[in-house]
């Protein structure tokens, strides 16, 4: 890199010390990184049972998910379930995001905790307290009673990428805009929902993924025989484990990868080291 | 800044967002808690009365299961804490302090990517890796090291291993924000007045780094003893947490009104932990706005 840095930063000599430190981090790498690499090995190896080291390289057992109805059911049932959380949190979340940053609201900070609070209370309970209101209300459990339930616990992601854009941008935009004759729907239109676009996608791809991997939340909210993927695979894995798991983690993981990437492409990685 | 005045109209955007929340979180959470205090449900079942009983039975445990589970949770979620503090600090700092772009953004994504996989999915990578036909074992015994298979899952050892996995990114993107917003500048002052690297760090970047460290870890601790797909899948016999009880409640017992009780048990521990952890970022994020 050629652009110089703020600070002077001395160069790190290479020592024991620095040596030590690096191999423990590259450890630590490894801890988190091997456990997705070995579920690929398992979804190649053609033994029926789980078995390393693995003898070969077969796709059976991604046929054999690809031909179970039981996963593939699931499968599409998380798939329609994860694109309504989608389209819903988009619209909630950004909107939110929105009256949270522009809107003057009295008691700002305490609305955003209460807005994010989803994530911090166990997901457990809000699946167990619709569970129990949905009893009551004598609804049964219907598939928009799990959409709105995802959707509760996405919001919260599109709020937070929204508003870390909207902190990010320079109000005189909007402003300028406005000075030069623009309406405020014209200003919110053409200048500020633009801007905002990319943290609204980010959020809707973090709202995507975890209703699709989404897994406490729905355990008390899906019928028999209408499970979602992770509580189908969740039943199987009480009893057998075989290839099949392997290959339908698989089908999730590259999922969630060619997401990471997409959101790279978006507005970079760096925006969610801010939590 | 100006004083905030009367809410703009751009306010209203905030009405879907507050009747999702009214209507799918608040009012059930309530229920919830009103659900506790039946005997039944109080719709269908003209009989159901209100009643402590359910309480009594978690307060007085005659079955001798509930404080005990109680009590897992709450050592399984510490020490899943303390190991995940351990382990996030070091891939933290090195975050943090790294100069180059690309191995930061690399770095990064290896932290996140874990994150964007399922629970599912990833305590089924551990079953495979710690079962007694697993990875680990297989190896060790093809090298003569041990005879016969460690017990490395269905207890607390496998839980945690899991539960580590599961919640240390959460554990490195909350420090590595705080720790990058430190001025490298401090600890190379205490460098050049002649502290060792070790000694800086310790004296300088941990204890500025302590509110981090903090958030971090209530953090970590308030996801870890809501799991309830780890303990269930690892645990096998050994580990009962109020989360699978719970579950147990719902699915097996149909005693959805224990349920609640223990839920509001659980719900009580999580919110004193998220109020302390909006605490510390309120202040972090003051902090951050003097300097």
């Amino acid at each position: 890199m050629s652009a110089p840095l703020p600070t002077i930063r001395n160069k790190q000599p290479f020592d024991a010390g620095r040596a030590t430190y690096l191999t423990l981090n590259g450890l630590l790498l490894a801890f988190l990184l091997a456990p997705i690499a070995i579920v690929l090995v398992f979804a190649l190896n053609p033994t029926p049972y789980i078995s390393f080291p693995p003898v070969g390289v077969s796709l059976r057992w991604f046929e054999k998910f690809f031909r179970t109805p039981e996963f593939t059911n699931a499968l599409f049932l998380s798939l329609w379930v994860a694109g309504c959380v989608l389209v819903l949190s988009i619209v909630i979340g950004g909107a939110c995001a929105l009256a949270l940053a522009r809107g003057n609201l009295p008691g700002r900070s305490f609305l955003t905790a209460f807005f994010m609070s989803p994530l911090m209370l166990p997901a457990i309970l809000t699946g167990l307290a619709l569970f129990q209101s949905y009893l009551l209300a004598g609804i049964g459990r219907p598939v928009w009673g799990l959409i709105m339930a995802h959707t509760l616990v996405a919001v919260p992601y599109v709020i937070r990428t929204t508003l870390a854009v909207l902190h990010n941008f320079d109000r005189r935009i909007e402003e300028a805009a406005a000075v030069l004759g623009a309406s405020p729907t014209r200003v919110f239109f053409e200048v500020t929902l633009p801007l905002i676009r990319p943290g609204v996608f980010a959020g809707g791809v973090f709202a995507f993924i975890v209703s699709f991997d989404q897994f406490p939340v729905s355990l008390f909210l899906v019928v028999p025989k209408g499970e979602t993927l992770p509580v189908v695979l969740f039943n199987y894995m009480k009893f057998d484990l075989d290839g099949a798991i392997a290959a339908a983690s698989m089908v999730s993981i590259l999922l969630a990868l060619s997401v990471v990437l997409v959101l790279e492409r978006l507005i970079g990685l760096r925006a969610y080291v801010k939590l | 800044m100006a004083v905030a005045s009367r809410p703009s109209p751009i306010a209203w955007l905030l009405a879907p967002a507050l009747l999702l929340f009214v209507l799918f979180f608040v009012l059930p959470f309530g229920v919830m808690a009103m659900m506790s205090f039946y005997s039944g449900n109080p719709v269908t079942n003209p009989n159901a009365f209100l009643t402590t009983r359910h309480y009594e039975r978690f307060v007085f445990d005659t079955a001798g299961i509930y404080h005990d589970a109680l009590w897992s949770t709450l050592r399984i979620g510490l020490i899943t804490t303390i190991v995940s503090l351990l382990i996030g600090y070091p891939l933290a700092h090195w975050m943090a302090r790294m100069q180059s772009r690309l191995g930061h953004a690399l770095v990064l994504m290896a932290v996140i990517a874990p994150m964007l996989t399922g629970i599912v999915v990833r305590t089924f990578a551990w079953m495979t890796i710690l079962q007694d036909k697993g990875v680990i074992n297989t190896l060790l015994i093809d090298w003569g090291i041990v005879s016969k298979p460690l017990p490395l899952m269905y207890n607390e050892f496998g839980t945690v291993v899991a539960l580590v996995h599961i919640y240390v990114p959460f554990m490195v993107l909350t420090l590595t924000g705080v720790i990058g917003r430190i001025d490298e500048r401090l600890e190379q002052a205490a460098r050049s007045l002649g502290a060792g690297r070790l000694r800086a760090f310790v004296e300088v970047t941990l204890p500025l780094s302590l509110p981090g460290i903090l958030a971090g870890s209530l953090l970590v601790f308030a996801l870890s003893i809501s799991a309830y797909v780890t303990p269930s899948l690892m645990g096998g016999t050994d580990v009962l947490t109020l989360p699978m009880l719970i579950a147990q409640q719902v699915g097996t017992s149909f005693n959805p009104n224990f349920a609640g009780a223990l839920g509001v048990v659980l719900l009580l521990v999580s919110l004193a932990i998220v109020v302390a952890y909006n605490r510390i970022l309120a202040r972090l994020s003051g902090e951050q706005g003097l300097a």
